[in-house]
C-alpha cells in the first residue's frame, strides 16, 4: 500500500479543502504527529467528504516524514454522520441505520 | 537547567499562562501527555462573550479577557482569526423579552455596550432568522476566534520568547522537596527541574492534583455541536436563544415551550459562522464522564432547535457532530490560585465553557500572581482554598 517515492509538493491531497502535499508536510514540520493533529494545523479531511480520500494519503505522507508505521498515524475520530445528511432530516429523528 | 515555571496543560488556558510568563521574562517549561490543543480546546464552539455573563466579577473578566484578543490579534503574527461579529441573543416571548430587557439595562448600566433591537432591527441584521422572534440583547463587542489556532498562537508567540515544550510528554511523579515545596516533574523523557509547576490541565487537573495529594473538585462535562458543508452565508453574528438562559435561573421558574427531547438533552439552540464558510450549531451538555461520543438522539434535538431559530437549514447538510468535556466546577467559577499547603503549586483551571473566552486574561492573571505583582481583579473568589475540605488531604 504504502508508496515509496514521495508526492511532490503541490499535489492536491484533500481535495474538499484545496490541501496540498507540501502543506501537509509543513504541518508536520510544526509537530502534527498523526492525522488529527495534520488536521488541526491545515484542516485536510474537514471538508464534505471528511476525509474519505485523503486520510490515507495523509497517513501515507506521515509514515514517509517521520519514519513511523501506519497504525501510529491513528485516524480521524469516527463521527456520525457517515454521509452528509440535512439538518431538516436529522431533526425527523433517524434510526442508527440511518447514519 | 531549573526552569522558573512548567506549566502542565497546552489547551486554552496552558499556552496562554505560559506564553504570559515569558512575557514576563520567566524560563517556561510548557508540557502535555498530548498535542497541542488536543482536548477540550478542539472540541467547543468558538466565541468569546460577555453577553452569556453574570453581572460583576465574570463580566468585568470576560470583557477584560476580549480586549486583551484584540491586542493579541494586532500584535500576533499567528493568525488564530479575531473576528468581532458581535451576538445577538433571541427572545421567543415577551416574557423573554422582559428578562432580557433588564439584564441588558443592568449591564448597559456598568457601562457595557449591549441593547435591546426589535423584531424589525433583528430581520435586518439576520434576515434568515425565523419571523416570529420579538427582538434580542445585541452585544457588538462579542468575538469569535479559532479554539485551537490560540493555542497554537500562543505557542509560536511565547516560542519567540523562549517557550521550551515538551508535548506527548506523560508525567509520572510531581517530586518535592522536604519543605514540600516543588522541586520537578518526573517525565518519560526525563527529568523537568523546575521552581514552581501551574496545573493547567482542565478536566485532566484532578488527575494532576492527586501526583501532589490534592482532591481538585473539577468534573468532566459534555458539549456537542453539529457542523455543515460549506455554505452560503445564513448567519452574520453568533446568535443564541435567551430562553436557554432564563431556563437557568434558578430563582425563576421558568421552561421553555420546548420538545421532550429538546428538553431532555438541554439543548440550548446556538450558531455561528466560520472563516471555513461552515456553521456551527450547539449545543448541549450533559454529563456522561469523559465518553465523548456522538449521541443521535442529541444530534436530533439539536437540529430540531437548530430549525426552530433557522429555519433554511432544513436544506442544508450536517457533515460531522462533535463532541468534548468542559472542566465543570460545582460554583461555576474558575480555579486560578496558588496553593497554599505546596509552595510553588499553582492551579488555573475549571472554565467549564469560558475557557476559550478567558484564556488571555487567565494568563495575564496567573503571570501577575507568579511574579508577586497585585493581580488586575481580586481573584480571592477564585482561591483553591474556598475548597477547604479539599485541600485537608494534601
Amino acid at each position: 500500500m504504502m508508496s515509496r517515492e514521495k508526492f511532490p509538493d503541490d499535489m492536491l491531497v484533500c481535495r474538499c479543502e484545496e490541501i496540498t502535499a507540501g502543506e501537509i508536510r509543513q504541518a508536520i514540520r510544526e509537530g502534527a504527529r498523526d492525522v488529527t493533529g495534520v488536521k488541526r494545523r491545515v484542516r485536510a479531511g474537514m471538508g464534505p467528504c471528511q476525509g474519505r480520500t485523503c486520510e490515507k494519503l495523509v497517513q501515507q505522507i506521515l509514515c514517509q516524514e517521520l519514519h513511523i508505521g501506519p497504525r501510529q498515524t491513528g485516524r480521524s475520530t469516527a463521527r456520525p454522520p457517515v454521509r452528509p445528511v440535512p439538518f431538516g432530516e436529522l431533526a425527523e429523528g433517524v434510526s442508527k441505520n440511518d447514519l | 537547567m531549573i526552569y522558573d515555571v512548567t506549566v502542565i496543560g497546552a489547551g486554552a488556558i496552558g499556552t496562554s499562562v505560559a506564553y504570559h510568563l515569558c512575557q514576563k521574562g520567566f524560563s517556561v517549561a510548557l508540557i502535555d501527555h498530548g498535542d497541542i490543543a488536543n482536548g477540550s480546546s478542539s472540541h467547543c464552539d468558538a466565541v468569546a462573550l460577555i453577553s452569556d455573563k453574570a453581572p460583576g466579577l465574570d463580566t468585568q473578566m470576560g470583557y477584560a479577557s476580549i480586549q486583551h484578543y484584540g491586542e493579541l490579534a494586532k500584535t500576533f503574527s499567528y493568525d488564530f482569526e479575531y473576528d468581532r461579529k458581535g451576538c445577538l441573543y433571541v427572545c421567543e416571548t415577551e416574557e423573554e423579552y422582559a428578562a432580557a430587557s433588564a439584564y441588558a439595562k443592568r449591564q448597559a448600566s456598568d457601562g457595557y455596550d449591549m441593547h435591546m433591537v426589535d423584531a424589525q432591527t433583528l430581520q435586518e441584521m439576520e434576515p434568515f432568522l425565523a419571523k416570529d422572534l420579538l427582538g434580542g440583547i445585541w452585544t457588538p463587542g462579542d468575538i469569535a476566534v479559532c479554539p485551537y489556532k490560540v493555542c497554537f498562537a500562543f505557542v509560536e508567540e511565547g516560542k519567540k520568547q523562549g517557550l521550551q515544550v515538551y508535548p506527548y510528554t506523560h508525567i509520572s511523579r510531581i517530586r518535592l522537596s522536604a519543605d514540600h515545596a516543588v522541586e520537578a516533574v518526573e517525565t518519560d523523557r526525563g527529568d523537568i527541574l523546575t521552581k514552581r509547576v501551574i496545573n493547567c490541565a482542565g478536566v485532566w487537573a484532578p488527575d494532576v492534583g492527586r501526583l501532589v495529594g490534592l482532591e481538585i473538585p473539577i468534573q468532566p462535562r459534555k458539549g456537542m455541536n453539529l457542523i455543515s458543508e460549506p455554505t452560503e452565508r445564513i448567519v452574520w453574528h453568533k446568535v443564541m436563544e435567551f430562553g436557554y438562559m432564563m431556563s437557568k435561573f434558578e430563582s425563576i421558574n421558568f421552561r421553555r415551550n420546548v420538545s421532550p427531547l429538546v428538553e431532555e438533552y438541554n439543548v440550548a439552540f446556538n450558531i455561528e459562522y466560520t472563516k471555513a464558510d461552515n456553521i456551527l450549531l450547539g449545543g448541549y451538555r450533559g454529563f456522561r464522564g469523559f465518553d465523548v461520543r456522538s449521541e443521535l438522539e442529541a444530534m436530533q434535538a439539536i437540529a430540531e432547535r437548530g430549525i426552530r431559530f433557522y429555519p433554511c437549514l432544513k436544506e442544508i447538510n450536517c457533515i460531522r457532530s462533535y463532541a468534548g468535556v468542559r472542566p465543570y466546577v460545582k460554583d461555576h467559577l474558575p480555579i486560578v490560585s496558588a496553593v497554599d499547603t505546596i509552595p510553588g503549586f499553582y492551579i488555573a483551571a475549571g472554565h467549564e465553557g469560558d475557557g476559550i473566552c478567558l484564556s488571555p486574561i487567565t494568563g495575564k492573571l496567573m503571570a501577575q500572581l507568579v511574579a508577586g505583582e497585585p493581580t488586575d481583579f481580586d481573584i480571592q473568589k477564585l482561591s483553591f482554598s474556598r475548597f477547604a475540605n479539599a485541600q485537608q488531604t494534601a
